[in-house]
């Protein structure tokens, strides 16, 4: 896992300073070495966290002529294979990197070559010949790749602080940005929540030539119709899930010439990830975990009872809510964005944990819930489309207690308020059904902008997600739209990058998902919507395939998402030095996001309360003030990106802006 | 769906129950099942402990809300 920046410009060569200082921002997401490129139109940079070939696969790196030159973050888990296939044809390899395996595969197959990747990746390709830059990200948006347009160019980076090394450009935020991330909770892909600030969209490769710049899918996320899944036996598809994900995991820890960790929620994914881990390689493992003093967020017992099964030397860390203000300014200047929970601090917590130990890439079990229906967000849909085939039974009410056994104050136990809850916005030709609740109560956020910011939103006219769902989509069980809509939105745009790859990088540990493997959601995508969620069991496949691997009280407890103290981390023990200034009035008005007085009266609440007990909707409310305001802190007013970090002499230093026809 | 099938499928139901739940709400989890995965509407009558712990009545059930094939 590494930093890639880049310049492209038609006009003057590109500026090494420029580069050298976007190459800085990046430091810590490759601390271990970096390089560089330039030539009359392109400059590349690179810094590097080696895990595989850490002798060679320094980058910049080009093919056989130095025609080709790529610039690549992350990791293609099927590279061996690959390399093996390309030699047959002919391709010579000077490392035993899988970053070579990106340029020579690119000169073989094209465009046609993302698809055959199975990984996780931001890359960019510059072709001398063709004079055409080609940017690349993997399928569900893993790893980032930000980008903003210019007149005669372009510039790149895996962070946004990185383009913003560049004082051109601007430093606004996206009205329309901040409406989605008030809604969804993140921005969507294309957009961030800075003006003239893009991102790739994942599953997407984009190009940049004399004929403009255009973007392409290589990879979509779909599903069958409902009822025309390939295979409708559930013996068959355990099987097939269970050899999918035990290949996926296996490769994610034995293709690393550093060791490999795992995480350990205390949940599913993370045990069944690293049981396979422990079963199916003979390496000792170590893991990691979370620990809250709060009871309420703790699942210690758990982290303990599978780490025991496994034998893993195992450590945690204990996050209090004071901890979490501590770091929250440095998290969210990682995050790079508003952010509607405090969840990301504890995780960039853990990261750091793993780094001290000696470890720079995890294992983790991301993307279960969304690839195999874990949320309960999905198990709320489906009780919703219940009420909704018979309003007015009174039986049917009562499902509303089978939602969120885990909660303390579950909103089950008061099914009248429940089903008030969960039965607005209740039309059961709804495409997005199952987000409606989650979006309503987030968007309450939006009563607090300011009118300005109201307006500029109003103009701006908000992109609806919905409208952008495949055309066959209609067809699709309800499970499935439910599925498209989290990966679209909250998977890409939060769990993988601010609460992801983000917290991850900012301690420079690279993660590895084996729920994500391409086999795996493929495969996934392509089940019976009932094989998933069985009535109301999530991740009923899932289960079935790992019984015997995870002790049975794991299998069986209700699923509890992972969580943090929100509200209370900022008032529970007194508020960090930093906060007052942060939403003072002079700052909420400076800002221009928030009406000052009604941020004041929500912090006054969150005083008197010691911030708990707060309602969700006061916690994400909270939450988006404070991140907010260390965004525009940070990143638009400027001085809280941090210092440059201190680059050691390139292991690639290659400059044919003089010289055309040199090859390095 | 065959009455095997059905059986399966209540088979599997019952396996998950944690029996710590009463028989009113274990029915209107059986419920849930049974229309999202044979895509019937029950009515309050039909949403019984009894009734939805039978494979043979859910079978005959099933059959009369889908109608004729």
């Amino acid at each position: 896992m590494c930093g890639i920046c880049g310049i492209v410009s038609a006009s003057a060569p590109p500026d090494p300073a420029l580069l050298r200082h976007m190459m800085g921002r990046l430091g810590h997401r490759g601390p271990d070495g970096n390089g560089w490129y330039r030539d009359r139109h392109v400059a590349l940079g690179h810094t590097r966290l080696a895990i595989i070939d850490t002798s060679g696969g320094a980058q910049p790196l080009c093919n056989e002529d130095g025609m080709v030159w790529v610039t690549y973050n992350g990791e293609i888990f099927n590279y061996v294979e690959l390399a093996e296939e390309l030699r047959d044809l002919g391709h010579t390899f000077r490392t035993a990197s899988d970053t070579e395996v990106v340029v020579h595969a690119w000169e073989e197959w094209g465009e046609e070559c993302f698809s055959r990747f199975n990984g996780q990746w931001a890359l960019a390709l510059w072709d001398r010949r063709a004079e055409r830059l080609v940017l690349s990200r993997d399928r569900l948006g893993v790893r980032p790749l930000f980008y903003a347009r210019r007149p005669a160019g372009l510039l790149f980076a895996s962070e946004v602080k990185a383009l913003f090394a560049d004082p051109s450009v601007e430093r606004a935020f996206d009205p329309a940005g901040l409406d989605q991330t008030f809604t969804y909770w993140s921005p969507v892909a294309p957009r961030t929540v800075f003006c003239g600030i893009e991102q790739l969209e994942p599953g997407h490769y984009a190009v940049l030539d004399s004929d403009g710049f255009r973007k392409t899918a290589y990879w979509r996320i779909t599903f069958p119709p409902r009822g025309r899944e390939p295979v409708q036996d559930i013996e068959e598809n355990t099987e097939a899930l269970r050899e999918r994900i035990i290949e996926a995991a296996r490769l994610r820890f034995l293709r690393s010439d550093v060791p490999v960790g795992a995480y350990l929620s205390g949940g599913l994914d993370s045990a069944v990830t690293a049981a396979v881990i422990s079963r199916y390689t003979s390496a000792p493992l170590h893991t990691f975990s979370l620990r809250f003093a709060n009871s309420e967020f703790d699942e210690g017992l758990y982290q303990k009872k599978m780490s025991a099964v496994l034998g893993t030397q195992h450590q945690d860390i204990m996050v209090s809510p004071s901890d979490i203000a501590a770091v929250f300014p440095e998290v969210i200047r990682h995050a790079e964005t508003p952010i509607l929970r405090a969840a990301p601090a504890p995780l960039f917590l853990l990261s750091k944990l793993v780094r001290e130990n000696g470890y720079k890439v995890v294992v983790t079990g991301e993307g279960a819930d969304e690839v195999l229906a874990g949320y309960d967000l999905f198990r709320e849909a489906r009780v919703r489309l219940f009420w909704s085939r018979d309003p007015g039974s009174t039986k049917r009410t009562r499902a509303a207690e089978l939602l969120y056994p885990w909660m303390a104050r579950s909103p089950g136990r008061i099914p009248a308020f429940a089903r008030s809850f969960f039965g607005r916005h209740l039309d059961p030709g709804d495409p997005a059904l199952s987000h409606r609740p989650r979006w309503d109560s987030t968007s309450v956020i939006k009563s607090m902008l300011s009118a300005d910011l109201q307006d500029r939103i109003g103009q701006a006219g908000g992109e609806d997600v919905v409208a952008t769902m495949p055309p066959g989509s209609a067809d699709w069980d309800p499970l499935s739209r439910g599925q498209w809509l989290e990966m679209t939105t909250l998977l890409a745009g939060y769990i993988l990058a601010a609460q992801g790859d983000r917290m991850l990088m900012a301690n420079s540990v690279e993660g590895r998902f084996p729920f994500l493997d391409a086999d795996v959601v493929n495969f996934a995508n392509t089940l019976p919507a009932r094989h998933k969620l069985f009535g109301l069991e999530e991740k009923y496949l899932l289960k079935r395939a790992f019984s015997d691997l995870v002790p049975d009280d794991i299998i069986h407890r209700p699923k509890q998402p992972y969580r943090a103290p929100d509200a209370a981390s900022f008032f529970a023990a007194g508020s960090p030095a930093w906060f007052d200034e942060v939403v003072s009035e002079r700052a909420i008005a400076a800002a221009g996001v928030f009406e000052p007085s009604v941020v004041a009266g929500l912090v006054a609440k969150c005083r008197r309360t010691g911030g708990e007990n707060m309602s969700n909707t006061d916690n994400m409310r909270i939450l988006a003030v404070v991140s907010t305001q260390l965004t525009h802190d940070g990143f638009i007013a400027g001085g809280g990106q941090g210092a440059d970090w201190p680059l050691a002499e390139p292991s690639v230093a290659v400059d044919l802006n003089t010289d055309d026809r040199s090859v390095p | 769906m065959d009455h095997d099938g059905v059986e399966q499928v209540l088979r599997d139901h019952a396996a998950l129950s944690r029996g710590d739940t009463d028989p009113e709400l274990d029915a209107v989890r059986a419920a849930i099942l049974i229309e999202d995965i044979f895509g019937v509407t029950l009515s309050d009558a039909d949403i019984d402990p009894a009734m939805l712990a039978d494979a043979s009545a859910v079978a005959a059930l099933v059959t009369r809300l889908r109608g004729p094939a």
